[in-house]
């Protein structure tokens, strides 16, 4: 085992695993941020269909002959001014628009990738991100959309709380719904979207879901269940990492395997001590 | 006050030429049967629904088409709706609840005036008699303590205008009674001016001094002497509902 955390620690002298690390700190972070508000928006849903509609903005990029990066960020963008538009004049529910959207696009990408002549790129890749190959530029870019979001989220966090509570009470109180529900979905599109090369469009809402529902396993307030889900999502990337680079497995799979393991031991340890307070009780 | 409001829900004519005037300091009811357009009435006064035709003055300030009102005048009203359903697994304790009620909601750092915050959460939460209640899980309040913290969240800020949406709704008869006494305390100390729905006609003609009569148009408005008559319950309601009323 020693023999492990040597080659760990000579890896995490690597400039690409140093930006690895800082780049699933980062996404964990801001995951743990916009999933405590989003899975309580039934927008659980929204970060899994637009990693899987993000494809075709993918081959968009490949069409295109551009960094994919610069593809899928308007493409998230439209994706949730799109789904923002629909709902709001259509009396479908989320689900159903989210996933006529999502497997839309996802033919869609799937025809124009085998329209593409000579395409080499690496689906597994596609399917499960590649955080190893994070570049710098992503890297800042990840920074500035978490100081983003920490500020939006900040500055607003009344209204935020209201409109997650009880939309017509914020409404009463003179929250703009429409405005803060559009900003919030943009942002949370924006962050998928960035990390969708990094995770991969199957495991990208996992980052949105799953540390925020560990947090909310723990938390009664709210306060403490956002900070919570912020650092959840960053212990889980830092040891999913870890954990890669001792059994070489994937990493994008790898973090997105502790996030699931921290929540159910969450759920054991609370339910257990929840049945010894009873019996005690 | 109010002018020539009408609204429609879809296609569907809810609320047809309503006027009426809300005096300072007065508790005013709207009582109607149920389809009647009493919370679209509401909902459009406050500008959570949008209204076709009419003019809307909330406290001597237009209310805008769009809903939009400003902020200092946004903020001395205060609204009860009639269902308080949220996603009980949401975690939120009673204080950070009450807290969400105090100050502009213009963006700010959220620690700013965290101390006067806190002191008013206390205060608002100890008027209403649920201060015990402040870090308690919201979801797991009953239906009373549920009323009580709804209120001191209107408590918690200076306000002038309280419109309650069948603010009682699934109390029993005790509860509601303890609501209502309550609200008059507040309503007499603080001056505050109260626009509600209820069905509770005997409600009505002990706490309130005006009442209007709506069934999607204004069939009368008056002081409850006048607008409780027989004839106009029985316009409203139909002559079914005297018969029970004079059973019950």
């Amino acid at each position: 085992m020693p023999e492990a955390w040597l080659r760990v620690w000579e890896l995490l002298q690597l400039p690409f695993m140093q930006r690895a690390m800082v780049s699933g700190i980062l996404t964990g972070v801001t995951g743990g941020l916009l999933g405590s508000f989003a899975i309580f928006r039934q927008l659980s849903f929204f970060s899994d269909a637009l990693g899987h509609s993000a494809l075709l903005g993918i081959v968009l990029g490949v069409l295109l002959g551009v960094d994919p990066t610069w593809v899928l960020l308007p493409f998230g963008v439209v994706f949730a001014l799109g789904v923002t538009l629909i709902l709001e004049h259509t009396q479908l529910s989320v689900d159903a628009v989210l996933n006529i959207i999502y497997s839309s696009s996802l033919a869609l990408a799937v025809i124009a990738l085998s329209l593409i002549q000579g395409y080499r790129g690496n689906l597994n890749q596609l399917l499960f991100g590649d955080i190893l190959g994070v570049s710098p530029t992503a890297l800042w870019l990840s920074g500035i959309l978490l100081l983003v979001s920490l500020l939006y989220i900040g500055l607003t966090l009344p209204s935020q709380m209201l409109l997650t509570l009880h939309k017509p009470l914020a409404q009463a109180r003179g929250v703009r719904v429409n405005w803060q529900r559009t900003m919030f979905v943009v942002l949370l599109a924006l962050v998928v979207a960035l990390s969708i090369r990094a995770i991969g469009v199957l495991l990208v809402s996992a980052f949105v879901v799953i540390p925020a529902a560990t947090a909310r396993v723990w938390a009664s307030s709210f306060s403490a269940y956002v900070l919570l889900a912020m650092l959840l999502g960053a212990l889980s990337a830092v040891l999913g990492m870890l954990g890669s680079a001792v059994f070489n497995l994937p990493s994008g799979p790898s973090i997105v395997t502790t996030q699931l393991l921290l929540f159910v031991l969450s759920l054991g340890v609370k339910g257990a001590r929840q049945t010894v307070t009873f019996s005690q009780g | 006050m109010v002018e020539g409001l009408t609204v429609y829900r879809g296609s569907r004519l809810a609320v047809q030429n309503v006027s009426f005037v809300l005096r300072a300091g007065s508790n005013m009811a709207i009582i109607g049967p149920n389809g009647a357009g009493k919370s679209t009435l509401i909902q459009a006064i406050l500008g959570i629904l949008p209204r076709q035709c009419g003019q809307v003055w909330i406290l001597g300030e237009p209310l805008r088409l769009s809903g939009y009102l400003p902020e200092q005048v946004r903020q001395q009203v205060a609204y009860i709706p009639q269902s308080f359903q949220f996603s009980g697994s949401m975690p939120m304790t009673v204080a950070e609840f009450v807290a969400l009620g105090w100050g502009m909601l213009r963006p700010r750092l959220p620690w700013v005036g965290r101390v006067a915050r806190r002191q008013a959460v206390k205060e608002a939460l100890e008027r209403v008699g649920a201060l015990h209640l402040l870090a308690q899980p919201l979801g797991q309040l009953s239906g009373g303590e549920t009323k009580r913290v709804l209120l001191a969240h209107c408590l918690v800020w200076p306000r002038r205008l309280l419109i309650l949406d069948e603010a009682p709704a699934g109390l029993d008869a005790r509860s509601e009674g303890d609501f209502y006494q309550l609200l008059e305390e507040v309503r007499q100390t603080l001056g505050w001016s109260i626009l509600q729905i209820s069905h509770d006609l005997d409600m009505v003609s002990r706490h309130c001094d005006q009442v209007i009569c709506l069934n999607r148009s204004l069939i009368h408005q008056g002081s409850p002497q006048t607008t409780l008559a027989p004839e106009v319950l029985v316009n409203a309601y139909g002559a079914e509902f005297i018969r029970y009323l004079h059973h019950h």
